[in-house]
């Protein structure tokens, strides 16, 4: 576990989150979040695909898809074409390479791009996920207009994210360590709700599942907390990055407690 | 939840038997079947609990067995409800080393490869051939071999521990807050200073020990916390057991709408300890009626604790209920052997199945040893007279082992009627022989 958490290290040290992606790709990351990168896992991802409206046949768009999980769920589960979109070219290599090892490579495929240019044409989609990923990206109303643009008229978006209420976060979850933890950067439920609507986009539903951000935190301190405990030699080194990611989970726990932290579900469609 | 139960010749009784109806009916889905022992005792005649020993009517087999050994105590505890003590020389009893060896034979019998053996009293640790007794149950082969003692003698004796120790017996002591008042009410007497003195006696001498605390209403229920810490911290402990205190026996005027329940004392722990624990950290234990016993297991280093599920779903491991894909079979067989009767922190047995399921939890290889000290926190609710369930009771796994080789349901043996013939022929054989 020791030499791939370098840029975990680093990060929690405070250099800028270039790249998100490949922090959730590290062993250690994997490890600490159990396989499941957003809150409420699989149950929460088929929540969102009943909002978008999304069945046997349809033709779906995963916005920064990661490892590819829930557009193999989305294909395996459901019957959807699902077409997941990620920044970074090995995590789109790996998770291809899943989704045919799953033989799904009929039904699901994977293509390197950026949110806030998505490598799809107009009205090319019929509906659209995007699961904890807002909240990281850099331009938030591009992305969710380019959304808008490869969907087509009549269409549905659902976004899962991370949302952030009044009085705001404290000054410990705005560091860069927070950004990759889906925290620093996330807004307010009627603010993921105003760039859809700037988007040009009708409201749908919106649902909150606080719970399940609260047990995703649970389990992340928990292991936090093991492996800190366990004093592992190959990880001593970095026993001062997991006091910092302690403390930083503690915080997360304590935002979410005090109601400042969320995760909500946003559904909007495109008019027509 | 209530029980109400209603007798001819007495009237209607109502007793509390689990602290909250929307859990009690949630756990329900823990209740794994039954395993039948290797052999039945006795016939189904006036129907249970009746019959007891084990009868073709029980439907699970013993996970834990206890043998009384004497009913001479060197306390006189206000709450007793094996009503020993310092003056029962006439009444009481003080089995020999044959008894005993026989009772033993009888439990290999039944069970074939026992996993647990109590051997309590009375205070057994007074027993004069108490160390030949402990060597008889290892010598069969019983794998986790307890002393359930107040710890006097581990206190005073400076060779006892180390004798425990050689052979390799499980200290099960009574410890049941720190307050004074605690002490007085529960106890009688002021025992703090002679438990720790037995608990460093245990450390120094490598003797694993599970604190067990009677918890009764409005006398300790504040403590579990600090128990559970101070268990945590001392090096000689690997778990606690809370037991609600039984109303049987010698017990003074209650309410058995106001007792209380595991899931009462599993709220008061999590109230007292919000850092550590949650209330669905707490496991109904599958082998028993999920309502007798809830457990937990926690990596534990002296500062941080952090409970196992947590870490892993062992809800949905043991849920026998959910028509789930079979999970990994090696995983929750290790599971159902550590929320079991016969389960207790720091044996070998604990120690292997906790390595099974580090390795389900894709803990690295090196972390794996120190996730094996895994520290078990238990809430243990037996029956009394007032909320004895027939259905629960031919579910029982822990079993009384008496002088003839019947081994009778716990609370059976406790509520029916069965401990105090057990201790009247006991006498009357002593008498007879002098």
């Amino acid at each position: 576990m020791s030499a791939p958490a370098d840029p975990l290290a680093a990060l929690l040290e405070g250099a800028p989150a270039s790249c998100c992606a490949e922090i959730y790709e590290l062993p250690a990351v994997r490890w600490l979040l159990d396989g499941q990168l957003h809150p409420g896992g699989r149950e929460l991802t088929l929540r969102a695909a009943q909002l978008a409206g999304i069945g046997a046949g349809s033709r779906a768009l995963d916005v920064a898809s990661g490892a590819g999980t829930t557009a193999m769920l989305l294909a395996g589960e459901l019957g959807a074409q699902v077409t997941g979109v990620e920044l970074g070219a090995e995590a789109v290599a790996r998770a291809g390479a899943a989704a045919a090892e799953r033989g799904l490579a009929g039904s699901v495929r994977f293509l390197a791009g950026d949110a806030a240019s998505l490598p799809l044409p107009e009205a090319a989609v019929d509906a659209i996920v995007c699961e904890c990923s807002l909240c990281l990206f850099a331009d938030k109303p591009a992305a969710v207009r380019e959304m808008a643009r490869v969907l087509r008229p009549g269409g549905s978006i659902v976004v899962a994210d991370v949302t952030v209420a009044p009085p705001g976060l404290p000054p410990a979850l705005r560091t860069a360590a927070a950004r990759v933890a889906c925290v620093a950067d996330a807004l307010a439920l009627e603010g993921i709700e105003r760039l859809l609507r700037d988007a040009g986009l009708g409201l749908q539903a919106a649902e909150r599942h606080d719970d399940a951000l609260a047990a995703m935190a649970r389990r992340v301190d928990a292991r936090l907390r093991a492996a800190r405990m366990l004093r592992v030699p190959a990880l001593e080194p970095l026993r001062p990055q997991l006091e910092a990611a302690v403390e930083l989970s503690r915080e997360v726990r304590r935002a979410i407690d005090g109601g400042v932290l969320g995760y909500a579900l946003v559904a909007a469609r495109r008019p027509g | 939840m209530l029980l109400r139960k209603r007798c001819d010749e007495h009237g209607e009784f109502e007793a509390l038997v689990y602290g909250d109806a929307g859990r009690y009916l949630e756990i329900q889905r823990f209740d794994k079947p039954g395993t039948r022992p290797l052999r039945l005792q006795t016939d189904a005649v006036e129907g249970c609990p009746r019959d007891c020993g084990i009868c073709p009517e029980h439907r699970q087999h013993s996970c834990l067995g206890i043998i009384e050994v004497n009913t001479r105590c060197n306390l006189d505890c206000p709450v007793c409800f094996a009503e020993s003590g310092t003056g029962h020389a006439g009444d009481g009893f003080s089995l020999t080393l044959q008894q005993v060896e026989g009772m033993l034979d009888a439990f290999v019998a039944a069970e074939g490869e026992p996993e647990a053996l109590q051997l309590s009293g009375g205070e057994p640790s007074i027993h004069p051939q108490i160390l030949d007794m402990l060597a008889a149950a290892r010598r069969r082969g019983i794998k986790l071999v307890m002393l359930n003692t107040n710890g006097i003698r581990l206190a005073r004796d400076p060779r006892f521990a180390p004798a425990l120790a050689e052979l390799g017996i499980h200290v099960y002591l009574q410890f049941d807050g720190f307050d004074d008042a605690t002490h007085l009410a529960i106890r009688g007497r002021r025992l703090q200073e002679e438990r720790r003195r037995a608990l460093d006696r245990c450390a120094e001498a490598g003797v694993s020990v599970s604190l067990a605390a009677a918890v009764e209403r409005g006398v300790n229920e504040h403590e579990l916390g600090a128990i559970v810490r101070f268990g945590v911290e001392h090096p000689a402990v690997n778990g606690v057991f809370f037991q609600p205190v039984t109303h049987s026996g010698r017990h003074p005027d209650f309410d058995p709408l106001r007792r209380l329940t595991n899931v009462d004392v599993i709220r008061g722990l999590c109230e007292q300890l919000p850092e550590w624990f949650r209330e669905d950290d707490f496991i109904a234990v599958p082998c028993c009626s999920p309502t007798c016993r809830s457990a937990t297991y926690a990596l534990y280093d002296g500062d941080d604790l952090v409970p196992l599920p947590r870490l892993l779903d062992v809800e949905e491991l043991l849920d026998y209920v959910a028509n789930r894909a079979v999970p990994d079979l090696d995983v929750r067989h290790a599971l159902e052997g550590l929320f079991s009767a016969s389960a207790a922190g720091g044996t070998e047995a604990t120690a292997a199945r906790l390595d099974c399921v580090a390795c389900a939890i894709a803990l690295p290889e090196e972390l794996r040893g120190v996730a094996a000290r895994g520290f078990m926190i238990v809430a243990q609710d037996f029956q009394d007279p007032w909320t004895l369930d027939i259905g629960k009771l031919k579910k029982c796994c822990v079993s009384e082992i008496v002088p003839d080789g019947r081994m009778i349901p716990f609370c059976a043996y406790n509520s029916v009627g069965y401990r105090e013939q057990v201790r009247a022929q006991l006498a009357a054989d002593a008498e007879a022989a002098r």
